[in-house]
């Protein structure tokens, strides 16, 4: 019976949450249920990793791409980059599609909201590579692609698309009508 | 010799495992598309504060930001949508900007993975627009997602 136990115990294992703190320098964001996190990864695109699809260039940008564990084979969810400007982390993952590297940054769990094995990206490096890139590509890539937009403020403010649908539907979305009662009466 | 065999094949199973791809089920799902980083981090606020039209612009600046889209199922659970009605471009993708904040009803194959709910949406089988109205209650959120015309 021990011997099952020990089996048993082992399935779960990987419910349990881990401790990957060791040589973190993430910086602390203030999030619920943050804890630094620096481990050994394969770069995959997630749609790969749940259903088999996988293309050679993990989507070529279009996915959003993923972190495979070495460590417990866990599949982590990278949903932000180092940046506090509204940008995801897949964009910085991409240059490393199916590679194996180490990544720092914020995990967040909390089982109030469900959050497990959550990821903020802070910094990346290959395995043979001394220094850490730092995960902070996005806004430099989204000027790149928008140069008629990039250099007037925040990139969020100046979006093409962004800026349509607020045009179209309002800050609020819903209407222009709502929004201009809503900004008269609340500001 | 019984349980060494079973703890070897336990621990067989347990490394391969995750490295599978996971079985997928169809579902349907009904809820609100929305900005999993901020839902799930509460870097502004409590879940009723990061959804409908009090967050909605911030929902479309994180869509476009290439932070991925969830929906918020009726049952409270978050999928993590993966692909919609064809379009694979969850990194920032047209389709899923244009339902932020949106209730829908999804219809797809759901994939389960280390304690996450991933969705691969077949087909949007209804989009009544925003129907979560909390601007008045919480304001934009974050505030700033509103210019103030006073300055």
């Amino acid at each position: 019976m021990k011997a099952l136990a020990a089996l048993l115990s082992l399935l779960a294992a990987p419910a349990l949450a881990q401790d990957f703190s060791e040589g973190s320098e993430a910086k602390a964001w203030n999030l619920q249920g943050e804890a630094p996190a620096r481990f050994e990864a394969r770069v995959t695109d997630m749609l790969c990793a749940v259903t088999g699809d996988c293309p050679a260039d993990c989507g070529g940008g279009a996915r959003q791409l993923g972190l495979e564990r070495s460590a417990d084979g866990v599949l982590v969810y990278p949903m932000k980059n180092g940046q506090p400007v509204f940008a995801g982390a897949s964009v910085d993952l991409q240059p490393y599609c199916n590679e194996t590297v180490e990544v720092d940054g914020l995990l967040i769990t909390n089982a109030e909201n469900g959050a497990r094995n959550v990821y903020m990206v802070q910094r990346i490096r290959r395995m043979d590579e001394t220094d850490w890139t730092p995960a902070t590509r996005w806004t430099e890539v989204w000027a790149e692609e928008h140069p008629e937009a990039a250099g007037a403020g925040p990139w969020f403010r100046s979006d093409p698309r962004v800026k349509a649908a607020i045009e179209k539907d309002g800050y609020l979305g819903l209407g222009p009508e709502t929004d201009a009662a809503f900004i008269a009466e609340w500001f | 010799m019984r349980y060494p065999t079973l703890l070897a094949t336990g621990l067989a199973l347990t490394a391969v495992a995750p490295a599978l791809a996971a079985d997928g089920e169809r579902i349907q799902v009904t809820g609100e598309v929305i900005d999993t980083w901020c839902y799930f981090s509460g870097v502004m606020g409590g879940p009723d504060a990061v959804t409908g039209s009090a967050h909605h612009t911030c929902a479309l600046w994180c869509s476009a930001g290439g932070i991925p889209v969830g929906l918020l199922g009726e049952d409270g659970q978050v999928y993590m949508v993966l692909k919609i009605a064809g379009d694979e471009h969850s990194n920032g993708g047209d389709t899923q900007l244009a339902l932020a904040s949106h209730e829908v009803k999804a219809d797809g194959m759901l994939y389960r993975r280390d304690g996450i709910n991933y969705l691969v949406v077949a087909e949007v089988v209804s989009d009544e627009g925003i129907t979560h109205l909390n601007h008045e209650d919480f304001g934009p959120v974050p505030g700033f997602a509103i210019p103030d015309p006073n300055e």
